[in-house]
């Protein structure tokens, strides 16, 4: 079986993220930040180690952006990704939604999919933190007319190369199958699909030695062929980028009367 | 209640004596009489005049212990001393919570909630000790603080200052039924000098709240312990507090620029702290100036410095602050030998220099107890305890043979020159099979989970029965001997008795916390005590260790002082005490030995 996952670096998401005013929509401050792995990308990751575990499987990590998407990559190798794929954009392009978008996301990793051959199943993260979309999986099957299923909370492969997904839905889970086809199955993972595996030193070390192929972007358009425009090019604008408005400061009051006469002054309770 | 038997008592010339009632006058403050021989209380119709009585059994506690440094004896507070307490503090409703029991705190609550919000201040952290404090004092600035002590000073009332409840030697739990003045009111952060990084603020701010204060404006708080998101730093400054960036950023001593103190008989001193009042109130307009170099006198800040609020107390601190590093490194490490982590500590030192910010041992016992105790529900942290605890899955003895996980971090400047040098260490660490498995955090929430672990070896370890806790210092080479050691010769002694040590701590510093847990049996036994501190002690002394590297001395280990220090040093610290404090009221009972 051949697995590829798609991984988006973004800003750590334990980080506080600083918005300049004065940039409009370029505001969200990316120098200087510390990036990972998107989480959601994580899980897809270890989902992909494990079904590896389960049976055998080659585990292709994609990663499109910036040249520091390696220590991306080199994560997903140490997890237990075999390979990597290294797209590499030019420094100044922006990949939470200013510049590239989900739909030249897709484009590009349909254009994989078809590059790599034999691919059995794509496993995304349900969204990425920063732009928080959440269509690149779904834009991707509908490009590839690949069976798909989202918000995974649990998959399993069948003997017949089918994927039985238990998925979350407002109003509980749902589990689906998806036929094998001729094309991969694409399912995008949620947060209760696992609990991704810290890499260990060895494997931090083995991950070294583990193939990334880098392409830069202009090269893979080519040779996809594919525009550039299309890919690059956003779709949606960006207006604005600005902070949430910040809490407004709690007061404390010593005891329940006085918790009622302040209620009561702010005309809350009658 | 304790009952008193009123007697005569005139060994002092001023006393009148009056029947059975003493009365007395006290002129200049001063009042001498013989130790531990009977109490006093003030005559409700005035506050110059006393009642003077002397305990009807000799188990009182006053005469059991007797008082330091001082010369008299001290009384717990009465209902005439909240009356006056009332009329002093802003807020009296807030600011004092008592079982004593007079019209106006019969409004506020009942007498059973009372005695339950009593529990918290009464109680230490470690459950071992517990006073019977019948009043709590929350004032909300420094005036106020001035105004407690000067009463109770002249009162003869013992006090003791409360800053997070969070220390481990029973320093912030009243022995008796002293008055606790809680800092928890004042927290105000005053800001952080943009060009000196000097951060000022009150005394009861929380160590968590000082960190996030300094982080969001470029600067690193340099104190770092598990218990700060309840430890205030008047708490800290007070226990000379060490933690894991000690050897990164320096102790409180150096890091500690300035600081308001207020002294038992209600005097504010400010010590290079500019600008602020004798009530504590900044001059207007100017900022609370703090210079890195001052020598003119002697340097008086340095006694409050781990002095737990024995001379006075402190309600300002001044701190240097460094500029925030912007690129953090976590690893955990497996050893399978002492050896091997102090090869890992050489290594580190030729690899990481001046970026190695911290480096942590936990053993596998204390590992083990993290694992079956802590992460309540967080998955990904028990995964990697997990994985760390199978690196070496067979629980092998005897204890020496056990893996050692380290946890390095190095803080710096560039994320990309980290990241190499922190590459190279653990790649030469891996190649030369000085560890046996690692952890390298992948991101923040990794980094986090790391800490996560190390920070709960205090509280996992608690729940996992009575702990006997020492906390000492001990040349590196010999940071785990001690601790087998001791469990070796207590295997012997107390055969009987199932005993787990668990050590962790700062190994570069020689400080090792050595925790010596009763599986499952929750209560502390004196003859237990007594015979795993014994052996501690001696193990450390042999070693010319000492027997509390960071957590001070408090009611746990006072008595431990005549042994260790020579008869110049303590008399030299009972004049310091006797000059700062010369009533005894401030934490009394605790930190020097009982005079003998
Ligand atoms: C989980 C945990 C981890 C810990 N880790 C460490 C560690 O790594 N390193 C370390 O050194 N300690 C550690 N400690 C011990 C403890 O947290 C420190 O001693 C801390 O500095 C105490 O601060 P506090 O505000 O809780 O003080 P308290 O416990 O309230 O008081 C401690 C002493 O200081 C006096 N005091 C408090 N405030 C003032 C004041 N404003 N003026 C005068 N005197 C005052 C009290 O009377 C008492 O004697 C740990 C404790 C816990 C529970």
């Amino acid at each position: 079986m051949k697995i590829l996952v798609p991984i988006k670096r973004v800003i750590d998401y334990a980080i506080k993220i600083r918005v300049d005013p004065t940039k409009g929509a370029q505001g969200v401050q990316l120098s200087n930040v510390k990036m990972s792995m998107n989480p959601f990308c994580e899980i897809a990751i270890e989902e992909a180690i494990r079904l590896k575990e389960k049976t055998t499987a080659e585990v292709v990590a994609v990663s499109i952006g910036p040249k520091q998407c390696t220590e991306t990559l080199r994560t997903a190798l140490a997890m237990g990704a075999d390979r990597g794929i290294h797209i590499e954009t030019k420094a100044d392009v922006r990949g939470d939604y200013i510049d590239m978008q989900p739909w030249g996301i897709a484009t590009l990793l349909k254009g994989v999919v078809e590059r790599e051959g034999g691919v059995d199943l794509v496993l995304l993260g349900k969204q990425s933190i920063d732009s928080d979309c959440g269509q690149t999986g779904t834009l991707l099957a509908g490009l590839l007319n690949a069976p798909q299923a989202t918000f995974a909370s649990k998959v399993d492969r069948g003997d017949d190369g089918s994927f039985t997904v238990e998925r979350e839905t407002d109003s509980g889970t749902e589990v689906i199958k998806l036929k094998p086809s001729a094309m991969p199955a694409i399912i995008t993972c949620d947060l209760r699909l696992n609990t991704p595996r810290y890499p260990t030193m060895p494997n931090i070390m083995k991950a070294k030695k583990k193939p990334v192929q880098t392409i830069s972007l202009e090269d893979m358009v080519k040779e996809l062929g594919l525009n550039l425009d299309e890919v690059l090019t956003p779709k949606n604008e960006v207006i604005e980028v600005y902070e949430p408005p910040p809490r407004k400061e709690g007061e404390m009051v010593g005891d329940v009367m006085e918790l009622l006469a302040k209620l009561k002054e702010k005309g809350l309770v009658a | 209640m304790r009952q008193f038997q009123q007697k005569l008592f005139c060994s002092v010339p001023e006393w009148v004596a009056s029947g059975t009632r003493t009365l007395a006058r006290i002129g200049n403050n001063q009042l001498h009489y013989q130790v531990g021989k009977g109490r006093i209380a003030p005559d409700r119709g005035s506050c110059r005049r006393w009642i003077l009585s002397v305990p009807s059994s000799p188990s009182s506690h006053h005469e059991r212990d007797g008082i330091q440094c001082g010369s008299q004896v001290l009384r717990g507070p009465t209902l005439h001393d909240l009356a006056h307490f009332r009329s002093i503090l802003s807020r009296p409703d807030r600011s004092i919570i008592t079982t004593l029991t007079d019209e106006a705190s019969q409004r506020q609550l009942s007498s059973d909630s009372r005695a339950e919000e009593l529990v918290r201040y009464n109680q230490d952290w470690t459950g071992e000790y517990r006073g019977s404090s019948s009043l709590v004092l929350r004032p909300t600035n420094t005036s106020e603080v001035s105004s407690i002590l000067r009463y109770c000073h002249e009162n003869f009332i013992g006090v003791v200052p409360q800053g997070g409840n969070t220390g481990l030697c029973g320093g912030a739990t009243p022995l008796h039924d002293e008055v606790i003045i809680s800092l928890e009111g004042m927290n105000t952060i005053y800001g952080i000098d943009g060009q000196s990084g000097i951060l000022t603020c009150d005394a009861g701010a929380i160590l968590e709240n000082l960190h996030s204060f300094a982080n969001e404006r470029g600067y690193l708080f340099p104190l770092d312990i598990g218990a700060k998101g309840s430890c205030q730093i008047g708490g800290n400054v007070s226990t000379n507090a060490g933690g894991q960036y000690f050897f990164r950023f320096g102790g409180l001593h150096g890091t500690v620029m300035g600081l308001e103190v207020v002294l038992p008989d209600g005097r504010v001193m400010h010590l290079n702290m500019e600008n602020v009042d004798d009530y504590g109130t900044i001059q207007q307009s100017k900022r609370i100036a703090s210079h890195r170099k001052d020598n003119t006198g002697y340097d008086l800040k340095h006694l409050f410095i781990g002095a737990e609020g024995t001379i006075g107390m402190i309600t300002k601190v001044s701190i240097a602050c460094p500029a925030l590093p912007t690129s953090k490194n976590v690893s955990l490490l497996v050893c399978d030998s002492y050896c091997n982590v102090l090869t890992v500590l050489k290594t580190a030192k030729e690899e990481l220099g001046e970026i190695m910010s911290a480096f942590e041992l936990m053993d596998y016992n204390t590992l083990s107890f993290v694992f079956a105790h802590g992460f309540g529900g967080n998955e990904s942290g028990s995964r990697l305890l997990h994985d760390l605890l199978q690196s070496e899955s067979s629980i092998q003895e005897p204890e020496r043979l056990r893996p050692l996980y380290l946890l390095v971090e190095t803080q710096g400047s560039n994320s990309v020159d980290d990241a190499s040098k922190m590459d190279t260490f653990l790649t030469r660490l891996l190649d030369s099979e000085t560890i046996i498995n690692g952890f390298l955090a992948q991101d923040e929430r990794q980094l986090k989970e790391m800490w996560t672990i190390r920070e709960s070896c205090n509280p996992c370890v608690a729940q996992a029965g009575c702990v006997y806790k020492f906390d000492v210092s001990i040349p590196i080479e010999d940071y785990m001997e001690v601790a087998w050691e001791v469990k070796k010769e207590l295997s012997v002694s107390m055969k009987d008795v199932d005993l787990i040590a668990c050590v962790w701590g700062h190994v570069n510093d020689g400080n090792a916390h050595i925790n010596i847990v009763t599986p499952g049996r929750f209560k502390k036994e004196s003859a237990i005590d007594k015979n795993i501190e014994a052996a501690v002690f001696d193990s450390v002394l042999k070693r010319s260790g000492s027997i509390s590297a960071e957590h001070g001395l408090g009611q746990k280990k006072n008595e431990a002082l005549g042994r260790i220090k020579g008869e110049n040093v303590l008399d030299v610290m009972a004049q310091i005490k006797g000059l700062f404090d010369p009533h005894g009221i401030m934490n009394p009972g605790k930190y020097l030995p009982k005079k003998t």
